[in-house]
């Protein structure tokens, strides 16, 4: 049985979504920033084996902004999970975190939202740990798409919670 | 002929293609894409593959802006519409190329959201640089309060053991005690002064002051200091120097003392001059020069700017000891006036260090010049009741030695906030002075000294505070002030400060 399923990277600009993507869909990783527009879409396909099931991963890489409200509705049509991604470094990304989380919630109820911390090869854990009253109680986990330290779990993750 | 050449030089930027409800393409006009028909939509494009569910027999238009299409090996960047119709009408999908409009967006964007990034940074790297400085100045701050207790413990029973019956070597031996503590007394000044100028906590205050005494005062001083290591001292003071001018005593006394301290330490042979003179008196200005020359040990030309540098000795002689820190100062204590120190020298020779300040001239000084401070008169005959909070136990042995060879006082001390209120409140033994150190464990001495500003009795309220403190910053001072607390003697002090500092405030 194949399934399909869209899921959406949202989060602020700089954060890192098109490279955890770059990470999952291709083991690569590029230190150079190159600004998204629009929207770039990814396929990668999954097989669960303990469900016997191939998941075809439609990956949309969003373009980052300051605002989720000024996210093009049209993007998120048929999403059936969010992946949330701020930079653990820098609080401007994560500074409206809950606003962000409801905004989506409001618009599409029934969705899935991951929300990760991303870049988090660059501080200690003790950092995180320090900063866990910005982040540490809506973020699900932290990521690096440099060292690839759970990018593979983060969709695999998400593509078995979807075909529940 | 126009037709012929549209059709030659246009370039198709929008491809029609009719789909069924299934996602199929029926028909397709191939201007940008191949082989679209009959090709299933979410096959082409995984991006087609969201539009699936919007295949539906209802009016309906749907804009769907700036998408990546990567489709036999052909990138561009389209504005996609699917169109949908009530009427029985197959759906119409249209894919509109705005590559070229989308690069020149993803420049602009490119330049706008790596400057917000690396503005953002930068404000964090500055976040993190003023934490750490400021944790820096803290922990001077509190260590040069720990310094400061055993050094007024040292300072004042060197004080007291002078006066006992010594013989000639055991009062050499306390000579160099008082001067060893002196000499790190002033190293823990310099550093809190280092500490205050970085954190931009200096402020300069501007009194009148009478610069005729400080500069002869200054002048008698190292006169003895370099006949002590035979040289010869000379001055010279302008004869049209003001007398009195309006500025900050304290800090022109700093610069010049660590001038001359400097001078005397990196000179063995020759001399020192300490010349001062008025370069313009105004109305409301009067800009003064000092220098002083020597004929020390000189520093060498590529030294000359390091000389200025905190913590850095060019001499790279053991001999001359220091923290390097006083030119430092001297530095930041002329500049905070928008002036310059200017240095020149040669190796071997001797150097000269100039600067021209400027002051308020006397015409424009509303107030009058206070008076050297006296210890004010006070009944012999009667005894007073001092009550010391503090919980060193040096700074309690300190104050009980110093008041008990007085003869005229009574000590009680605490060291808690509730005893402190119970001994005030004591009218059979009535408090005239409390002495109040501001570091306790369970209180602050501020907020005994509120408690003892709400006491029922007026007599007892209005008790004289003194706090005795090494946290003397100007928001320590304020929050003092503002606390009730009537004066500040600063940590580590001598005999004379606080017993002037007491008599000054009994009633």
């Amino acid at each position: 049985m194949k399934v399909s399923k869209k899921i959406v990277l949202l989060g602020y600009f700089g954060v890192g979504k098109s490279s955890l993507i770059r990470r999952f869909v291709e083991n690569t990783f590029s230190e150079d920033y190159k600004v998204s527009i629009g929207v770039h879409i990814f396929k990668k396909n999954i097989t669960i084996p303990e469900k016997g099931t191939d998941v075809s991963l439609v990956i949309w890489d969003l373009e980052g902004n300051d605002d989720i409200t000024n996210t093009r509705l049209s993007y998120l049509l048929g999403t059936h999970a969010f992946i949330y991604v701020y930079d653990v470094t820098r609080p401007a990304t994560y500074k409206n975190l809950e606003n962000e989380i409801n905004f989506l919630k409001e618009k599409q109820k029934n969705t899935p939202i991951t929300v990760v911390g991303n870049k988090e090869d660059l501080v200690t854990k003790a950092y995180l740990k320090q900063n866990s009253n910005d982040f540490g109680s809506l973020t699900d986990f932290y990521v690096s798409a440099k060292t690839g330290d759970k990018v593979n779990f983060l969709f695999s993750n998400l593509a078995e919670a979807l075909i529940k | 002929m126009l037709e012929e050449y549209k059709k030659k030089y246009t370039k198709a930027v929008v491809q029609y293609s009719i789909l069924d409800f299934n996602g199929k393409v029926i028909e397709s006009d191939n201007a940008l894409f191949l082989d679209f028909k009959n090709n299933y939509i979410g096959d082409i494009h995984p991006f087609f593959d969201s539009l699936n569910s919007l295949l539906i027999a209802e009016e309906n238009e749907i804009t769907i802006p700036c998408i990546h299409l990567n489709i036999a090996d052909k990138v561009i960047t389209a504005d996609i519409i699917l169109k949908t119709f009530g009427d029985g009408k197959n759906p119409l999908l249209i894919i509109h190329d705005l590559t070229t409009h989308y690069i020149n967006y993803q420049a602009t964007a490119q330049v706008r959201n790596e400057s917000v990034i690396n503005s953002q940074i930068l404000e964090l790297k500055n976040t993190y640089l003023k934490e750490k400085e400021a944790f820096k100045n803290i922990f001077i701050a509190n260590f040069s309060h720990e310094l400061r207790n055993p050094l007024t413990g040292i300072l004042t029973f060197t004080d007291i053991l002078r006066k006992t019956s010594l013989e000639r070597q055991q009062k050499d031996y306390i000579q160099i005690i008082n001067s060893s503590s002196l000499y790190l007394k002033k190293m823990i000044d310099d550093i809190l002064d280092i500490s205050k100028i970085e954190s931009g906590k200096l402020e300069l205050s501007i009194e009148p002051f009478n610069l005729l005494e400080l500069l002869n005062e200054i002048k008698s001083n190292y006169k003895i200091k370099a006949e002590q290591k035979v040289l010869e001292f000379n001055y010279n003071f302008d004869d049209n120097l003001p007398e009195i001018i309006g500025g900050d005593a304290k800090r022109l006394r700093q610069v010049l003392t660590n001038l001359l301290d400097n001078a005397v330490k990196f000179t063995n042979n020759g001399s020192i001059n300490f010349n001062v003179s008025l370069n313009q008196l105004r109305a409301q200005k009067a800009s003064i020069h000092f220098e002083i020359i020597d004929t020390g040990i000189g520093i060498k030309e590529e030294d000359i700017k390091a000389v200025f540098t905190r913590f850095t000795q060019v001499s790279g002689n053991d001999e001359y000891k220091g923290t390097g820190l006083g030119l430092a100062i001297v530095k930041h204590l002329v500049e905070v006036t928008n002036n310059k120190v200017n240095v020149s020298s040669e190796f071997g020779k001797g150097s000269t260090f100039s600067t021209s300040i400027n002051f308020l001239a006397k015409k424009s000084l509303a107030i009058n010049v206070p008076r050297k401070k006296t210890i004010a008169p006070f009944d012999t005959s009667k005894k007073y009741n001092i009550l010391l909070v503090e919980n060193s136990e040096i700074t309690q042995l300190s104050v009980l030695k110093i008041l008990a060879s007085q003869g005229h006082f009574f000590l009680d001390i605490a060291t808690k906030k509730d005893d402190v209120l119970n001994t005030i409140s004591n009218f059979e033994n009535e408090v005239d002075l409390v002495l109040m150190d501001i570091k306790l464990e369970e209180h602050t001495g501020e907020e005994i000294a509120k408690q003892i500003r709400k006491l029922p009795d007026l007599h007892q309220r209005k008790v004289p505070i003194v706090a005795i403190t090494a946290k003397v910053f100007k928001d320590d001072l304020k929050s003092y002030k503002k606390a009730g607390i009537n004066d500040v003697l600063k940590k580590p002090f001598n005999e004379s400060q606080l017993l002037e500092i007491i008599y000054n405030n009994l009633k």
